[in-house]
C-alpha cells in the first residue's frame, strides 16, 4: 500500500520522498537547534502557496511573529501580500513578557479552538507548529501537555490538513526526540542534522520512516541559499537511467583521442591526475578547444588560477580562450574554493550549466575543493556532480593533484576513481638523469584503448603526444628502472 | 476607583472552567465585596477573543486593572494563591 503524498515543493525533497508529505497526516521533524526546523516548516507553508496556491497556518510557540516575518521576507517570500490575501496565517503562541502563574489544572483547549478556527476560515491545507520543546517551555506540566498535544494531533487528523510538528533534539544521534511524543506522531518522521565534523558543518536531512510509504534511505546533504532556502543534494539524484552513449568527443589531441580508440564518450566523466605542473591545465586547455570541432559549448570552472593566468596560459599554447568567450562558446568562472560549502559549489554549479547549457564541463582542480569539506561530504559532492552531468548528458574533465611528483596517488582519486569513466595519468619520469613527461590511459570504461605509456612534450602548440617509452618499467609508482635490452 | 477588571476565558462547561468561575465569583463577592468587574468569555462562543488575547490555555484569567496586566492560568483551587496572584489582601477571618 502506497500512502497519497502532497508534494512540498523543496527543491528536491520531493524526489527523496517520493512525491513528498504523507497527505492528511502529521509529519515530526525532529533536529538540534539551528538545524533549519523552522525554515523547513516555513519553507514548506511557502512552497504551498507560491506554487500550489494552498493557504497555510503557522503556529509559533518560540520565535516572535515579526521576527519570523523578518526572516521569510529575506528569502523573498512575499508574506505580507499571503498575509494580506489570508492565504498565510500566523497563530501567534510566543511566550509574552507578561507574568503568568499556574493555579489549579488547566488544559490548551483555547489552543486548540484557536487552530481550529484558523485552519476553517483559511481553508488551510498545510499546518505547521513549531515547536514542541518551546510548548513544554511554557507549560511545564509534561503530563497535561503530552495529553494536549495528543488532542491537537487528533484536531489536525479530524481537518484532513498536511501538517509538520516540529521538535528539538539533545544530541545529533540519540533519541528521536526529548519529549516522548514519537508514540503519537510516529507514523513520519524527519530529522535535520548540523554535524561538526573536523570544523567543518555538515547540514543533512534524513527521513527516518513515513509508514506505509516509500522513500529514499539515508542522510542527504543540503544547504541554505538566499533566494532559495533549503536546497536539498539528492546522492541517488534522478535515477540510473541515464543512456549510454555511443557518441565519441574529441579530446582537443588527436593522438589523445587515437589513443582513447576515437575520442572520450560524449556523456562520460574523465579524470585527469598529475603533480603539479604535469600538464593537467594544459589536458583542459586542449579540451576546451575541442569544442571548436563541432561548435559545442564548455563550462571551466577554476578554483586554483585566476582568469588572467588561465588566458595567458592558454595563448602559451597557441589558444585563444578571449575568442571563445567572445564567440559565446566558453564560460570561465574563477572561484576560490573557501568562499562557499561544497553543497554551495554544486548548487551554483547547477545553476550556471543550466543557465549556460555546455556540452563540455571541466573543473581545475578537483582537490582544490577538498580543502573544504570532509572526506565523506566530497565524495557525496563527486557523486551528485556526477550524476548531474550525466543526467545532463555533458562530458566531464575533472583535474586531480597529486601529493608527489613522480608517481602517488592522492586522496581526490582514491574517492573518485571508480564513479568516472576515464583516468588519464600524467606522470614526470626520470630516465638517465632527464625529466621526462608521460601520459597513458589508465581506464576506459566500455571501450579499447592505448594501453602504452607515452612521452609527450609542450610546446606554442599545445601537447605532443610520442612514442612509448620502451624498456622502462615502474613508472607509474614513481621508480623507473630501465630494463636492459637482450 | 480601584475597581477590578478581570477577564476570565473559559470552555463551555468543562469541569475546570466551571470550577475557575465559581472561585473567581466568591472572590468578588467575598474579598472584593462586589468592587470588581467580572467579564467570562466563552471560546467555544467567540473564539476570535481568544485569538485577539492570544490565549492558549484554559482557564486563564486576565487582571486588566489595577495594572500591570496580568494572568492566571489553571483551574483557580487554592484561594489563597489566586488572591496573593491578583494581589488582593486575604481575608483573615
Amino acid at each position: 500500500m502506497n500512502i497519497k503524498k502532497i508534494l512540498t515543493g523543496i527543491p528536491a525533497f520531493d524526489h527523496i520522498s517520493d512525491g513528498g508529505l504523507p497527505e492528511g497526516r502529521t509529519t515530526l521533524i525532529a533536529g538540534t537547534s539551528g538545524s533549519a526546523k523552522t525554515l523547513f516548516g516555513a519553507q514548506y507553508l511557502a512552497m504551498g502557496i507560491a506554487l500550489f496556491d494552498q493557504p497555510g497556518v503557522f503556529v509559533t510557540f518560540e520565535e516572535q511573529v515579526n521576527d519570523i516575518r523578518q526572516n521569510l521576507r529575506s528569502f523573498n517570500w512575499d508574506i505580507d501580500k499571503w498575509e494580506k490575501e489570508g492565504k498565510w496565517v500566523f497563530l501567534d503562541g510566543s511566550p509574552k513578557d507578561e507574568e503568568s502563574v499556574t493555579i489549579g489544572e488547566y488544559d490548551l483547549s483555547a489552543f486548540r479552538v484557536r487552530l481550529e478556527h484558523a485552519i476553517t476560515k483559511s481553508k488551510a491545507k498545510r499546518v505547521v507548529i513549531d515547536s514542541i520543546g518551546s510548548v513544554f517551555s511554557q507549560f511545564p506540566e509534561m503530563h497535561t501537555i503530552r495529553r494536549e498535544l495528543f488532542k491537537v494531533a487528533m484536531t489536525l487528523r479530524r481537518l484532513q490538513t498536511t501538517s509538520i510538528i516540529t521538535a528539538e533534539r539533545t544530541e545529533e544521534y540519540g533519541d528521536i526526540s526529548r519529549f516522548g511524543v514519537e508514540e503519537f506522531l510516529t507514523d513520519n518522521v524527519i530529522i535535520l542534522r548540523n554535524v561538526l565534523n573536523k570544523e567543518k558543518r555538515r547540514r543533512t536531512i534524513e527521513i527516518l520512516k513515513f509508514r506505509g510509504s516509500n522513500h529514499v534511505k539515508g542522510e542527504h546533504p543540503f544547504t541554505i541559499i538566499p533566494g532559495q532556502a533549503i536546497v536539498i543534494i539528492p546522492l541517488s539524484a534522478m535515477e540510473l537511467n541515464q543512456r549510454s552513449s555511443t557518441a565519441r568527443v574529441s579530446s582537443g589531441v588527436a593522438k589523445l583521442d587515437e589513443m582513447c580508440g576515437g575520442g572520450f564518450y560524449r556523456d562520460s566523466i574523465i579524470l585527469v591526475s598529475g603533480a603539479t605542473g604535469a600538464g593537467k591545465t594544459l589536458l583542459v586547455a586542449n579540451f576546451i578547444n575541442g569544442i571548436r570541432e563541432k561548435k559545442g559549448r564548455c563550462l571551466l570552472m577554476a578554483f586554483e588560477e585566476s582568469r588572467e593566468q588561465l588566458f595567458r596560459n592558454a595563448r602559451g599554447w597557441g589558444q585563444d580562450f578571449e575568442q571563445l568567450e567572445k564567440d559565446g562558446l566558453l564560460k570561465v568562472v574563477c572561484i576560490y574554493p573557501e568562499v562557499s560549502s561544497l553543497e554551495d559549489h554544486f548548487v551554483n554549479i547547477q545553476e550556471i550549466v543550466k543557465d549556460f547549457k555546455p556540452d563540455r564541463i571541466a573543473i581545475d582542480s578537483l582537490s582544490a575543493l577538498t580543502r573544504t569539506s570532509t572526506e565523506k561530504g566530497f565524495r557525496e559532492f563527486i557523486i551528485a556532480l556526477t550524476s548531474f552531468l550525466k543526467h545532463e548528458e555533458i562530458t566531464g574533465m575533472f583535474t586531480a593533484t597529486t601529493p608527489l611528483l613522480t608517481g602517488g596517488s592522492s586522496v581526490t582519486e582514491g574517492n573518485i576513481s571508480t564513479i568516472t569513466d576515464t583516468i588519464i595519468l600524467l606522470r614526470y619520469v626520470e630516465v638517465s638523469g632527464e625529466m621526462q613527461r608521460s601520459i597513458t590511459v589508465l581506464k576506459m570504461r566500455g571501450s579499447r584503448h592505448d594501453a602504452a605509456i607515452r612521452r609527450f612534450t609542450i610546446d606554442s602548440q599545445g601537447m605532443n603526444i610520442g612514442d612509448p617509452f620502451v624498456g622502462v618499467s615502474g613508472i607509474l609508482t614513481g621508480n623507473p628502472v630501465v630494463i636492459k635490452q637482450n | 476607583m480601584n475597581k477590578y477588571v478581570l477577564q476570565l476565558f473559559i470552555n463551555g462547561n468543562s469541569l475546570t472552567s466551571m470550577e475557575a468561575v465559581e472561585m473567581l465569583q466568591a472572590i468578588c463577592k467575598e474579598n472584593l465585596k462586589g468592587n470588581c468587574e467580572l467579564e467570562i468569555v466563552d471560546i467555544q462562543v467567540e473564539p476570535q477573543r481568544a485569538e485577539e488575547a492570544g490565549i492558549l490555555a484554559i482557564p486563564t484569567l486576565v487582571r486588566k486593572w489595577p495594572l500591570p496586566e496580568t494572568r492566571i492560568i489553571g483551574a483557580l483551587s487554592v484561594k489563597t494563591r489566586v488572591l496573593t496572584g491578583l494581589g488582593i489582601a486575604s481575608d483573615k477571618s
